[in-house]
């Protein structure tokens, strides 16, 4: 179970989060909408710690990180525990598909060479990229080196992937490949949180949705709930306005 | 005016024997640059305090100098002082005991450091901060992050900026004869007085100099194809 309390996070005087409770549990998949601004990402990035909250706990199981006492050791074993899916996908350029997903098998969880292959093999397969495992990133669609990010994300084994618009930088005809492999891992019971525009997505394969709006949850629920019967006149309009951006865009 | 071809060759092949000497200072200095230019570079981005600021000095100071006031300030200051601290602690040793050669290879790596911080910290910055945000992602602590995934990235981003660097050095290392390291120019300097014919021998110190720098440049050509291979892009 991971288990956010009271999480703030201000950027000079602007404050972007205003005190956030979440609590995910196993095999969760929940996934947070909001309009732009609304601080989605920097939640995200704040339970890895890529900007350190101000206040507020992050939880992982039995491992609680107060961000008031948060230690080098502390951040270091949330990460560990933690893997993300960036927006525009952050494969590390020298390194050919194979060799990103086993870097943190190598380097951070110490595993021999041969075992990380294997595993990395493994990883890229379930991405539909075995074909591609010496390629580079600059030799791969967007498409393409977003499966690699989840590859990378998912070798790790991770208590909850956190996936950060991880269709948003694609060209329209490479959204559908990614979001069928992030569809087909939730359906393998990996817990983790999805920050997404996609609307139809949200609604099928999350177990929990949650709308954000000026740095607070304004309501969350199950998806047939939040979509079908939201109690929030903020979140009516929202997907009001969503749903009209999207049938536009077909 | 004659000019006696024949003797550039001669003048030539006798430098040769300062080539060693030559290249030794270059790489030295180029080396020891590299590792001072490193921290320099890596204190000044991540903003440590107050030795920030000494970095920032130390690198518009020997910039805004030049490399032979260095050699000079080192050649005549650095003894001076080694024997003031020897001197006050009643020790027996004295600067006339160390080599020459060391003074110029001191002087040298203090100005290399300066020039290569700022090609290091450019090509450090060169690189996209989403890749640092990656490696911490996977669990990298910063000095893994750093040597693995950014400095690599960032040395190939700089491979031309570094090859400039050293073969600025390489000519650099010619005023090393201001205090008599018998180095290619030296050298040249020697053939040119023993015989009389200053002109063939700097001919051919200046074809051993061009020579070294065409090597330079080419190898850090086929070094900088092997390593961009990653970033030849068009999908596959
Ligand atoms: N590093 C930063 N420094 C200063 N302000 C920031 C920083 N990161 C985010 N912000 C601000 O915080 C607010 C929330 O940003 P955030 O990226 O979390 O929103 P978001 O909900 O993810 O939006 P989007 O849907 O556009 O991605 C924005 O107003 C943004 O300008
Ligand atoms: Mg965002």
């Amino acid at each position: 179970m991971i288990k956010l309390t009271g999480i703030k996070k201000s950027f000079g005087k602007q404050e972007v989060l205003k005190g956030i409770d979440l609590t995910v549990e196993q095999g969760d998949v929940v996934a947070i909408l909001g309009p732009s601004g609304s601080g989605k990402t920097t939640l995200l990035r704040c339970i890895n710690y890529l900007e350190r909250p101000n206040d507020g706990e992050v939880a992982i199981h039995q491992f609680k990180v107060d961000c008031k006492r948060a230690s080098k050791q502390d951040i270091h074993t949330l990460r560990q525990k933690t893997a993300m899916v960036f927006q525009n996908y952050n494969l590390f350029k020298h390194k050919t598909a194979l060799e990103n997903v086993m870097e943190g098998l190598v380097i951070v969880q110490k595993l021999p060479k041969q075992k990380a292959r294997e595993l990395a093999v493994q990883a890229l397969e379930k991405v539909g990229l075995g074909n591609k495992l010496n390629e580079y990133p600059s030799r791969l669609s967007g498409g393409q080196q977003q499966r690699v990010g989840i590859a990378r994300a998912l070798a790790l084994n991770p208590e909850i992937i956190l996936f950060d618009e991880p269709t948003s930088a694609l060209d329209p005809e490479l959204v559908g490949e990614v979001l069928a492999v992030i569809r087909k891992i939730a359906g393998e019971g990996i817990t983790m949180i999805i920050v997404t525009h996609e609307m139809a997505f949200a609604r099928d394969v999350a177990s929990h949705v949650v709308f954000m709006d000026d740095g607070v949850v304004v309501e969350e629920g199950p998806p047939h709930q939040l979509f079908g019967t939201p109690k929030e006149e903020r979140t009516r309009q929202f997907l009001k306005r969503s749903i009209q951006e999207w049938s536009y865009s077909i | 005016m004659k000019l006696d071809p024949g003797f550039i060759w001669t003048s030539f092949v006798a430098l040769l024997s300062a080539l060693p000497m030559t290249l030794f200072i270059t790489v030295v200095s180029v080396g020891v640059g590299f590792v001072i230019g490193s921290i320099i570079a890596l204190l000044r981005i991540y903003k440590i305090p107050v030795l920030q600021h000494i970095a920032a000095f130390y690198v518009t100071f020997i910039r805004g100098t030049p490399m032979l006031m260095h050699l000079f300030l080192i050649y005549f200051g650095l003894p001076a002082l080694i024997d003031a601290i020897s001197g006050a602690f009643g020790w027996t040793f004295t600067s006339a005991s160390i080599p020459i050669l060391v003074f110029v290879l001191i002087s040298f790596s203090i100005t290399a450091g300066a020039y290569l911080s700022e090609v290091i910290r450019s090509g450090i910055l060169a690189v996209d901060k989403g890749q640092l945000e990656a490696a911490y992602a996977i669990g990298m602590k910063t000095p893994q992050a750093l040597w693995r995934i950014v400095l690599p990235q960032a040395f190939a981003v700089s491979l031309p900026n570094l090859s400039n660097s050293l073969i600025g050095m390489l000519h650099g290392s010619s005023l090393a004869f201001t205090v008599t390291a018998v180095e290619i120019f030296a050298k040249a300097n020697i053939v040119a007085t023993t015989n009389w014919k200053y002109f063939e021998a700097f001919i051919a110190a200046a074809l051993l100099y061009w020579g070294i720098t065409v090597l330079i440049e080419k190898g850090v050509s086929i070094l900088e194809k092997r390593i961009n291979v990653y970033n030849r892009g068009g999908v596959a």
